[in-house]
């Protein structure tokens, strides 16, 4: 578990610090036994799991790569057959792109952004646990699926009809399809966790201005997680749904249309492609100043930049479809659109090389791998400017040279960087300083046969070789290309061996190191190596963008107790909760302690995910109500029953608890769940609006026709579902009873359902038709909701009748009228949108 | 929350126009698309309405500050690259045919 740290305080504050660190310590501190991992929810013991699982992933996506690479290695090969040629190619990508490179930068930011921020902890650090525990889930199902011969063959990107049941029959689609939902939804578990620390939980006095620049990537990248994701689960659902009980949203026969999969696949795989890259642009901008012995040139350019390609982003999906038969005019928006995107990342750039400009840049290893990656992700953005044109586009889609502009962007832009970050926050993970010197020679190998295999495979693509086919003939040009291609590849495997050995030999037996042995000027760096669980033994004061070179002494007066919170006598996971935008103390968190729910939740979770995979849809509903019934007795778990009033949290600050206030952090939490969710109805919608206008066998035989009624009991529950909660917060805020106020909102719920219901009751056939399915999905949503809202609601009788409810503890009831709010106005939409087209005739 | 709004708002309301512009151009080339309006007209006037959106925001960005000067000069960028990203986007309604 976590290792204890080396106190550097003076020999006369001694006493008084390690009594203090002994406190913490035991305050945060986890089992260190096999318990002790299952339970843990500390950052630095979930994000050292991450990695490790994640390394773990990219060995055997690196393996994946290399059979591929052993295929192509010469004309007509009968290394494998081709079908197993589909399935290693498949799950190379959805490897190294859902299992690796997204938990990889999660687990660096779990271990970095609470040092960095000045805070102890991230703000949900069961939710963190969680995300962790579905993630090993999954992605071990994908894998043990692969091994027993079951992987998904129908490439990373699962187009139907190719994935559809006819044409892909066995589990091997809904392996991929159930197992990299639950993914996602870890990732999106921990983007929240995420935000909400870089909005609240930082040191005192740090404004958005003195942020940390890889907070603000983080910050922006999980906001990109949160609106990317959910359209994939959508499509998830839905090709999931038509292969398990024939819902026909891609069939263009009963009015589905396969190009909706493209739509929504991309309007979450080009953001991929950014929330790939811009963690390790933040490594890159943190890392680079420190080696040039500077500070970043442009820290605003540069957070506008990361803002202005994050949103550009999501405008480009459809250059992605550019053979797909699309109008000119929507190829012209695309690729203006796509062209646009350089202008920001070219600022990036610019920022960085002017950094090392103006700095004196020394080259040791993680500067010698951000070197690798100017070379490398410069000429993946040239390609990509290539391919943004749409001529030239059609003439290399679907070749090798696709192939190799992404390896650029992904490996160049992403993997280089994370070397780099590896190296340079070694001395901070583990405590020791680099003795043993593979590190150079592996950059030696790898990036100069990066370059080799993958000039060599531009040149197959442009030459016309197709990706994902399994040989080619002798005759085409192509044998020298791939040999070249080939060789190279397994020495760059060599160079990334080397570098996990280099890694693995130093985290273990290399000396002892100092603290901050780059002299950087970032807080992570102030804490002892390595971060004790507890972080901090006083929440830091920053009063500038630099806290380490603004004020030396800053690490010994952490140390000593002299900042915020550095009292243990309340014996509990205190950290501070900072005002957005200036960072004044505004509240103190109590974080809660190790548990085994998030484990057990994460098992139950991934059981509802993979059960349908044998058909075994009654565990699958039972599961979903362990889900159900865990996630009340974790949330049980919560709170307090008293009023504590104000706590001295030093400095001459009394703040209150952020459980007594009325944004707590579960709040802020549900504000950014629900902000998925949102897409994730927004996507849905737009599915319904696209096979409306373009499917083939549309318009349906008939559209349901709106029943008076039906209307009236929607308009009746949303209104009560709006009400209903918030008398309920008003009541409680006045001391009084909320419990006839929580029985509005409870009938509100029932009756959207209802409405809900008799929409499925007029349509009983979701398999004859897209458009009922469709209806089937909207309906479904608002049942969902309404239900889910409702449980809320009782649970909320139960908590005020419990007394974790009073005047001052109110955020628990704004929880569930936020939660409300969502219900009513979606459910009004999109019972609104299933009734719209049978009323206008 | 509102510096966060104020960072966040300029660049999302160009890829929201930008969303809307290619739907109603989807939608004109689909069969639901009244013959008697000339869709590339209603587009040009959508996608001037939505840089006339994104002008107004630099506008208000410039004529209401944020107390942070961090988040001004921020907010100030990302407002002027808004418009300059709806002018260019732009672009396409004006030279290329609507639905071949």
């Amino acid at each position: 578990m976590t290792s204890q740290p080396n106190p550097v305080t003076p020999p006369q504050q001694k006493g008084t610090a390690l009594r203090l660190h002994r406190a913490l310590a035991r305050i945060w501190g986890s089992d260190p036994r096999l318990r002790g991992w299952l339970t843990t929810n500390n950052n630095n013991d979930i994000g050292t799991l991450f990695l490790i699982v994640a390394t773990t992933f990219f060995v055997i996506g690196g393996i994946l790569a290399m059979l591929i690479r052993a295929q192509l290695a010469t004309p007509n090969s009968a290394f494998m057959e081709p079908e197993v040629y589909n399935q290693i190619f498949t799950m190379h990508g959805t490897v190294m792109m859902f299992l690796f490179a997204i938990p990889f930068f999660e687990a660096m930011s779990m271990l970095l952004l609470p040092g960095m921020l000045g805070t102890r902890d991230l703000a949900f650090p069961r939710l963190g646990a969680y995300g962790l525990w579905v993630y090993i889930f999954g992605g071990s199902a994908v894998i043990i699926a692969m091994l027993m011969g079951l992987a998904p063959d129908g490439g990373w990107f699962m187009y139907p009809p190719l994935s559809s049941a006819a044409f892909s029959p066995g589990i091997g689609a809904d392996v991929w399809l159930l197992g990299i939902t639950s993914i996602e939804v870890s990732a999106i578990a921990t983007a929240i966790e995420v935000i909400v620390t870089v909005m609240r939980y930082r040191a005192a006095g740090m404004s958005l201005s003195r942020m940390p620049i890889f907070a603000w990537y983080i910050l922006i990248v999980s906001v990109m997680i949160l609106t990317a994701f959910p359209p994939m689960i959508l499509g998830s659902l839905l090709l999931e749904v038509e292969r398990a009980f024939g819902w026909p949203f891609f069939q263009v026969e009963n009015g589905g249309d396969p190009l909706l999969w493209q739509h929504l696949f991309w309007l979450f795989g080009h953001p991929e492609v950014y929330i790939i890259f811009l963690p390790a642009a933040g490594m890159i901008a943190t890392i680079l100043p420190v080696m040039a012995r500077t500070t970043l040139l442009g820290y605003g350019w540069v957070v506008a930049a990361a803002v202005s390609l994050a949103v550009l982003s999501f405008g480009l999906w459809v250059h992605h479809m550019f053979t797909t038969g699309i109008p000119h005019m929507g190829l012209a928006f695309f690729s203006a659109a796509s062209t646009l995107v350089a202008v920001p990342t070219s600022i990036m750039l610019f920022s960085w090389i002017g950094t090392l400009w103006k700095g004196r840049a020394r080259m040791e290893l993680p500067m010698l791998w951000i070197m690798g990656f100017f070379a490398t992700f410069v000429i993946g953005g040239l390609t990509g400017v290539m391919l943004a044109v749409v001529p030239f586009n059609w003439q290399v889609h679907d070749t090798h040279f696709v192939v190799a502009h992404l390896h650029y962007v992904l490996i160049g832009g992403y993997v280089f960087p994370m070397v780099a970050a590896i190296y340079y926050f070694q001395p901070l993970l583990t405590g020791r300083t680099r003795f043993f010197k593979l590190g150079e020679m592996a950059f030696w190998l790898v990036v100069p046969s990066f370059h080799v295999t993958f000039l060599a495979v531009h040149m197959a693509g442009l030459l016309g070789q197709r990706r994902r086919t399994w040989t080619y003939d002798a005759g085409q040009g192509w044998e020298a290309l791939n040999l070249v291609a080939s060789v190279a590849a397994f020495v760059m495997a060599i160079g990334f061996a080397l570098i996990i050995l280099d890694v693995a030999v130093n985290a273990f037996a290399a000396a002892r190191g100092r603290r901050n042995p780059w002299n950087a000027s970032t807080l992570e760096w102030s804490a002892a190596i390595p971060s004790p669980a507890y972080g901090f033994a006083s929440i830091p004061i920053v009063r500038g963008r630099y806290p380490l070179h603004d004020d030396p002494d800053l690490a010994l007066r952490i140390a000593r107790g002299e900042g915020y919170l550095a009292d243990t006598s309340r014996n509990r996971r205190e950290t501070l909760i900072v005002s957005t935008a200036r960072g004044e103390p505004a509240q103190v968190a109590v974080l809660p302690g190790n548990s085994i729910l998030p484990f057990l939740l994460a098992v139950v979770t991934s059981t509802s995910f993979l059960a349908p995979l044998f058909d075994a849809y009654l565990v699958a509903g039972l599961a979903l109500l362990g889900v159900v019934a865990l996630a009340l007795v974790w949330a049980w778990g919560l709170g307090s029953r008293v009023d504590e009033g104000l706590i001295d949290a030093g400095h001459g600050a009394i703040l209150p608890l952020a459980s007594e206030g009325p944004d707590p952090p579960g709040w802020w939490g549900s504000l950014f769940l629900l902000l998925a969710d949102g897409v994730h109805f927004g996507s849905l919608l737009f599915g319904y609006a696209f096979l409306w206008t373009v499917a083939p066998n549309w318009p349906p035989p008939s559209y349901l026709q709106p029943d008076v009624w039906a209307v009236m009991l929607a308009l009746a529950g949303a209104a009560a579902l709006a009400a209903g909660p918030r008398l309920a917060v008003r009541a409680i805020g006045l001391d009084r009873a909320a419990w006839p106020a929580i029985a509005i909102g409870i009938f509100g719920a029932m009756a959207l359902a209802a409405a809900a219901a008799t929409v499925m009751l007029d349509r009983p056939d979701p398999a004859g038709h897209a458009y009922d399915a469709t209806l089937w999905l909207l309906a479904g949503h608002v049942g969902f909701h309404a239900a889910l809202t409702a449980i809320m609601l009782g649970y909320l009788v139960a908590r005020v009748a419990a007394g974790y409810a009073s005047p001052a503890r109110i955020g628990e009831a704004r929880i569930v009228a936020l939660w409300a709010d969502f219900t009513a106005a979606t459910g009004l939409v999109a019972l609104a949108a299933a009734w719209l087209p049978g009323a206008s005739g | 929350m509102i510096e966060i709004l104020r960072l966040s708002l300029p660049m999302t309301v160009w890829l929201t126009g930008f969303s809307v512009i290619y739907a109603l151009q989807g939608f004109s080339c689909s069969r639901h698309w009244p013959v008697d309006i000339d869709a590339r007209t209603v587009l040009i006037g959508v996608s001037a309405l939505g840089l006339f959106i994104q002008v107004l925001i630099l506008l208000v960005v410039l004529y209401a500050p944020s107390t942070s000067r961090f988040v001004q000069s921020t907010a100030t960028t990302l407002a002027t690259a808004a418009v300059v990203a709806a002018a260019w986007t732009m672009m396409p309604v004006l030279a290329a045919s609507v639905c071949p």
